[in-house]
């Protein structure tokens, strides 16, 4: 075929998709083909700047974004403003899952460190699915539950440990 | 405050004094022209919006009403258009149904009301006249203007425009029919995708909270509109079921008027009994079927269903207007689109409360988290 009309009829490979890019992000591993198409509809990409800020700390948080292109620094601001880095991101990454489900300001900030794409899931777009799609939705949301309990279990045990090796900096009732 | 108060409290520079009242020149001469032609403006802008507006607006109520039931059968079928189309089949139905029933009565009615209608208004100059009478016994003063004669004329005026306009709109009315459905069926399927791209050209600063916002504002609306459409019928169904255990003529009529005058908030329902309390004086006299008139209109129609069931259930009490808000909704819109501007001027006007009311209850929400954390780190 005419490599001008190849192009046209070509179809998009199953790898470049979106929906394909969804599939490995771990939230979404328990998604199938129907209802990964389904998120691709929900997602809004967003393209960043180097050095742009995607949220400061203390913004009102309605989502998370997962990283498809680029890296983002996630880092906290002390009380004289000097930035202390908490993480650096990359493609498959996300951040801001806390967010989903309740509203709440970001705890920290995040900035793109090279030109950047990001795919954000918000909760309003997951309240319409509930509604329309509810299969689809309970199965997200499992997944962020999951994501977000591996976690919190992982700061429970490191929290532990910190109260083990210095228990003079935490009193009784926080741990508890 | 003058110029050379700003002038000496700044210590501008002679450039910039001159700059200053250039501009502010340039200001005063543009506010003059733009006022101006502010007629011509307006004229253009109704000319250009009217044809479209009302087929968009009436689309946008249709299908803040359709969407619970497109959503009902979206969760069965998993597919939007085949339920839009399950949708509009049933609702082609109910409206086929519902002409059906009504044009053979429709005819009946119009040529009765056209032969009743100079005898209602030679009966209302009657009483006026009488109370005109009356009044110039008590206040003599106002001899000289001749009332009855005016109310006749104006109401002449006012019915007879309608008879003739009535076949005009009803090719409007055509257009509508043909337009409406389609606009329609596209903002049930592509709404939220609109809604979309719309809030996509939003910078990355601020989109996440646009996209909140969004949402909360077109659920805020929905409801509103959900609940003034299901209030105005109810009401509707209540004045008809209570006028046809009478024998006033036209019951039908009187009380789709009232359903949809009573879409206009305070002064709707008092224009909407005023027919009704009419066609009862001429037609029925100052009986107890009058008195049942007036009781059903005022006291069950509005006062017992409307305040104290419909309103607190449906309508937020914050989309409620001040008085003075829904007289200057129904002025602002007479001017700009005539009787339907009357109507659709006041919810128009709850809608940009509503937005208002969002991004202020949006910012204070999150503020008040901030100001939460600040005060637990003092």
């Amino acid at each position: 075929m005419d490599p001008l009309w190849s192009n046209f009829f070509r179809n998009k490979l199953e790898e470049e998709s979106l929906a394909y890019f969804l599939g490995t992000v771990p939230i979404f591993s328990d998604l199938g083909k129907r209802d990964r198409i389904t998120l691709e509809s929900l997602v809004h990409i967003r393209t960043y700047r180097q050095g742009e800020t995607v949220f400061d700390e203390g913004d009102p948080g309605s989502g998370m974004y997962i990283i498809r292109n680029g890296r983002v620094q996630v880092f906290s601001r002390d009380s004289k403003g000097s930035e202390m880095e908490i993480a650096r991101l990359g493609p498959g990454d996300f951040f801001g899952e806390t967010t989903l489900t309740a509203p709440a300001n970001r705890t920290a900030s995040v900035r793109a460190l090279e030109p950047t794409e990001l795919l954000g899931l918000f909760r309003a777009d997951v309240l319409e699915l509930t509604k329309k799609q509810p299969a689809i939705a309970c199965k997200i949301l499992m997944g962020v539950t999951r994501v977000i309990s591996e976690r919190l279990q992982v700061a429970g045990k490191n929290l532990m440990q910190l109260r083990r090796e210095h228990p003079q900096i935490f009193p009784d009732e926080i741990v508890a | 405050m003058n110029g050379l108060d700003l002038i000496n409290r700044k210590r501008m520079s002679r450039n910039q004094a001159i700059l200053f009242f250039l501009t502010l020149t340039a200001g005063i001469a543009t506010g003059l022209i733009v006022y101006s032609s502010a007629t011509t403006i307006v004229s253009l802008l109704r000319a250009a919006t009217t044809a479209l507006f009302v087929p968009l607006l009436i689309s946008l109520v249709l299908t803040f009403l359709l969407e619970p039931p497109v959503t009902f059968f979206e969760r069965k079928t998993g597919n939007r258009s085949l339920s839009i189309f399950i949708v509009y089949i049933l609702a082609g139905c109910l409206l086929y149904l519902f002409l059906s029933w009504i044009i053979p009565h429709w005819k009946e009615t119009w040529h009765s009301l056209q032969s009743d209608l100079p005898r209602y208004i030679g009966q209302m100059t009657g009483y006026l006249r009488d109370l005109v009478d009356r009044l110039h016994v008590q206040f003599p003063f106002i001899e000289a203007y001749d009332i009855p004669s005016r109310s006749r004329a104006l109401a002449e005026n006012f019915l007879g425009g309608i008879i003739i306009g009535t076949p005009k709109s009803a090719l409007g009315i055509g257009g509508v029919l043909l337009i409406v459905p389609l606009f329609t069926f596209f903002f049930l399927r592509d709404g939220s995708r609109i809604v979309r791209t719309c809030i996509s050209l939003a910078p990355n600063r601020t989109f996440e909270m646009v996209h909140d916002m969004t949402y909360l504002i077109i659920l805020q609306l929905s409801h509103f509109v959900r609940g003034r459409i299901i209030e105005a019928t109810i009401i509707g169904v209540v004045v008809y079921a209570g006028l046809s255990i009478t024998d006033i003529r036209y019951p039908f009529f009187l009380a789709v008027f009232a359903g949809i005058t009573n879409l206009v908030p305070y002064i709707g329902p008092l224009v909407g009994m005023i027919p009704g309390i009419l066609i009862a004086l001429i037609d029925l006299g100052l009986g107890g079927q009058f008195w049942w008139i007036v009781i059903l209109y005022f006291l069950i129609a509005q006062v017992i269903i409307d305040n104290f069931i419909l309103i607190p259930i449906l309508i937020s009490r914050f989309s409620n207007l001040h008085p003075l808000w829904v007289i200057i909704a129904i002025v602002i819109g007479g001017k700009l689109f005539g009787v339907i501007g009357m109507i659709i001027g006041v919810p128009i006007v709850s809608i940009i409360k509503i937005t208002l009311i969002e991004i202020r209850h949006y910012r204070r929400t999150f503020s008040l988290i901030e100001t939460t954390i600040e005060a637990e780190n003092l």
